[in-house]
């Protein structure tokens, strides 16, 4: 990973000199001098700010909404790149509109202020995609996929495996604490409508209370409408102050899209999404049927 | 040394004496955080921590409660105001978050008073923790507090070898130690936290100088615009309210907002006050170091605890906003449209 | 309903061109069934966006039911294909957060099966009161 600050840099100035595209979205060190952060570069002259390294946490791609109409460059890591095809696959990206560095990654370290982090993030450890599936520029050479070890689903299936009252309990007690700051919708590359419907007023699906039931909907909806779309780059998880493990209700419905539709979210911008199609013949335990 | 103090033994004692006719809300550890609940045992209480999750001004400006609710009966609308709230002691309060509270007050006990906050406020009795050591983002002596700050606490407590050095600063305080084993004492000079300082002199001139400077945009462009920031802010006070039926009631709710989230300045009719990015960034910074000293005699809208720059997912951090913004030339110089940045409406 | 007179909540989203008329038929064949569910008419079983689901749990709800016409006979082709898979989803959802999965059911009725709807109903209503009141609700 060692010269990919400079390669990055390198694809960055000449993208900005040629003038083909108006910003480059990248990393560049934060303000305890160790962990990166996002870094939003004009001129061909402060490409210099760019950096990468395993503390490059961020999915770039969630700020591509507030771009439209915009030419622009995104540094992504192959999970962020599975964003940038959900968002070509649903139209809220022109392809010729932006232009991807992709980069080869072995995998982002968990963070802490000011301290370089030890342990890959959950996410990296189970990680089967080190290679970007769309990309204009590459960085790093390929590394081989391996198959996505077991463990991906062993903590859904750890709390699957409980009874209902425990699962209830476990989820309520996340529930309680949870601030609904919105830090997990806003920093989802998936997210994006115009107006969440959380935020809606008339109907007041959700509206401003803060209290258990309330939360429990909102980590409900959050999660469903990412069913089949989530790309798993766990970002809402990382951004929970509260310490809610957010991803587990991705990853079961990741592990359902997966096993009813064979459906990898981001794997290409072609294929249709699972709830924007169906088989006529098929029948998936309707009739009283009873699933988890 | 010679000083007032209590032993650790003793300090149990008190908690348990204090918690038979209070609620006592000290910070307790949940899943691998620190934050202020209500605590049965003196076990429970976590003294040994740098500092809570969330601040404590959610004991006494709650995230989200039904301030009054009201129901239909016989045709006539029947008023339930909400319960008075119990004496509390909040115990293990940082000196920052302290002073959180009294800037706190200056908007809701200014008349009319919020009720509801200032009936809190009288039936609380705070008892201070000094900090030894500082977390990696304070820099509550640089926003004009200090580790050891009794300013705006009932009681001081600071740990030494021997125990806690006792300060009853308030009469409030001197009446809560009364149940206390406290006696006089050769204790250790306390080593107080050290803190990096903020080159923070002259920031509200500064901001006022660079209201319309370029630099809010920049900032902004990597804001994702959640509100984690306002949401552990001590000082942050912005509010939404609703009414929402429960059964037969219909309760009103009053929620913490924040001037980053995308909806707050969205008025009847879809029409947005501050539509762009670079806007609702500086609102947050201009109502921290502008509008709120310039409302309360200079007293800034910010303690200095650190929890937004930990918290803020984008590393957002005021500090170094606080020193960019100084540090800028006297008019910024009018740059090219590409380089403006904070262009999107998100 | 049950021996300590307690009283499930039930939501019933019915598809209008099958299920609603499937429930009329019950009625107007004076067939008899529990009258714990409230019934909300939908346009098609394609409309129901689960975000209804959480929302009646949301509010109390203590089961709630989805009828909409058989596989080939929606009245715009294809709703219930739609509402089938989401409803898949969805029902994996809540029962991983906890919500027993007796108390959520997608069915088909047509307008003629009026027995068929009082069958769904009566099975449906006795399995969620079986259930007994849901846990933290806001009461």
């Amino acid at each position: 990973m060692k010269d990919y600050a400079e390669k990055i840099q390198a694809h960055a100035r000449e993208l900005l000199a040629a003038g083909k595209v108006d910003c480059v979205i990248g990393y560049e060190t934060g303000s305890d001098g160790v962990n990166a952060r996002p870094a939003f570069v004009y001129r061909a002259e402060d490409v210099g700010r760019l950096t990468f390294d395993d503390t490059c946490t961020h999915d770039l791609v969630t700020y591509l909404r507030n771009r439209k109409g915009k030419a622009t460059a995104v540094v992504v890591k192959p999970c962020d790149a599975r964003a940038v095809n959900l968002l070509l696959l649903e139209h809220q990206l022109q392809r010729e509109q932006v232009v991807v560095i992709g980069l080869v990654c072995p995998g982002i370290k968990e963070r802490a202020w000011g301290q370089k982090g030890e342990a890959l993030l959950g996410k990296c450890q189970v990680c089967a995609m080190h290679n970007p599936p769309i990309y204009d520029f590459l960085v790093g050479q390929p590394i081989a996929e391996e198959p996505s070890p077991d463990q991906r689903y062993a903590p859904v299936a750890a709390l699957a495996e409980k009874s209902p009252e425990e699962r209830l309990a476990f989820w309520q007690a996340q529930q309680e604490r949870c601030i609904r700051c919105y830090a997990c919708r806003q920093t989802c590359p998936g997210c994006y409508c115009t107006e969440c419907f959380a935020d809606r007023l008339d109907p007041q699906w959700l509206g401003i209370r803060v209290d258990a039931p309330a939360n429990g909907m909102w980590h409900t909806i959050r999660a469903f409408h990412l069913a089949g779309r989530c790309i798993g780059c766990d970002e809402c998880q990382r951004v929970c102050i509260m310490g809610i493990p957010l991803s587990l209700l991705n990853r079961k419905l990741e592990q359902k899209v997966d096993d009813a539709f064979k459906f990898r979210p981001g794997q290409d911008a072609q294929t249709p999404p699972p709830l924007a199609t169906f088989n006529p013949g098929e029948n998936l335990g309707v009739d009283g049927g009873h699933g988890c | 040394m010679l000083n007032r103090f209590m032993s650790r033994p003793a300090l149990q004692k008190w908690l348990q004496t204090l918690m038979a006719d209070h609620q006592v809300v000290a910070p307790v550890r949940v899943e691998g955080l620190v934050l202020f609940r209500p605590v049965k045992g003196p076990e429970e209480v976590a003294l040994d921590y740098r500092n809570t999750t969330m601040s404590p001004k959610e004991w006494f400006f709650p995230l989200s409660e039904a301030i009054f609710s009201y129901r239909r009966e016989d045709n006539k609308v029947i008023l339930e105001p909400k319960e008075a709230p119990q004496e509390v002691v909040l115990f293990g309060i940082r000196p920052c978050d302290a002073r959180g509270l009294a800037v706190l007050d200056k908007p809701f006990l200014q008349a009319p008073a919020d009720g509801l906050y200032a009936q809190r406020r009288e039936r609380a009795t705070l008892v201070g923790l000094a900090c030894r050591e500082a977390g990696p983002t304070c820099f509550c002596d640089s926003m004009g507090g200090g580790p050891g700050d009794a300013s705006h606490v009932d009681v001081l407590l600071t740990e030494v070898k021997e125990g806690y050095i006792v300060k009853a600063v308030t009469t409030k305080g001197a009446k809560l130690l009364t149940s206390a084993q406290v006696q006089e004492g050769e204790t250790e000079e306390p080593v107080l936290a050290g803190l990096r300082p903020v080159k923070s002199r002259g920031i509200v001139e500064a901001m006022r100088r660079q209201f319309d400077s370029d630099y809010w945009g920049k900032v902004a462009d990597r804001c994702i615009h959640c509100n984690l920031c306002a949401f552990v802010c001590p000082t942050c006070y912005c509010f939404d309210i609703r009414d929402f039926p429960v059964g037969e009631r219909i309760e009103r709710v009053r929620s913490w907002d924040s001037c980053q989230s995308p909806a707050f300045t969205r008025i009847a009719g879809g029409y947005e006050r501050r539509p762009s990015k670079g806007e609702r960034m500086r609102q947050r910074f201009a109502h921290k170091l502008l509008y709120f000293p310039g409302q309360w005699e200079g007293v800034l809208h910010c303690v200095g605890c650190g929890r937004c720059v930990t918290a803020c997912p984008v590393n957002i951090d005021i500090r170094e906003v606080i020193e960019d913004v100084n540090a800028l030339p006297e008019r910024a110089a009018t740059a090219s449209a590409a380089e403006k940045g904070g262009d999107g409406r998100a | 309903m049950t021996d300590n007179g307690y009283q499930p909540k039930i939501v019933g989203f019915l598809c209008n061109w099958c299920s609603y008329a499937g429930a009329d038929m019950a009625g107007t064949s004076r067939m008899v069934y529990p009258s714990h569910i409230r019934i909300i008419r939908v346009p098609c079983s394609g409309r129901v966006d689960p975000l209804f689901m959480a929302k009646a749990f949301e509010q109390g709800a203590d089961g709630v039911l989805m009828a909409g016409c058989h596989p080939g006979d929606c009245h715009y082709n294809e709703g219930n294909y739609y509402a089938q898979r989401r409803y898949a989803l969805m029902r994996e959802l809540l029962a991983f957060m906890g919500i027993e999965p007796e108390r959520f059911r997608l069915d088909w009725v047509s307008a003629s099966e009026g027995k068929k709807f009082s069958q769904v109903v009566t099975e449906f209503t006795q399995a969620v009161a079986k259930l007994g009141p849901r846990q933290g609700v806001r009461r």
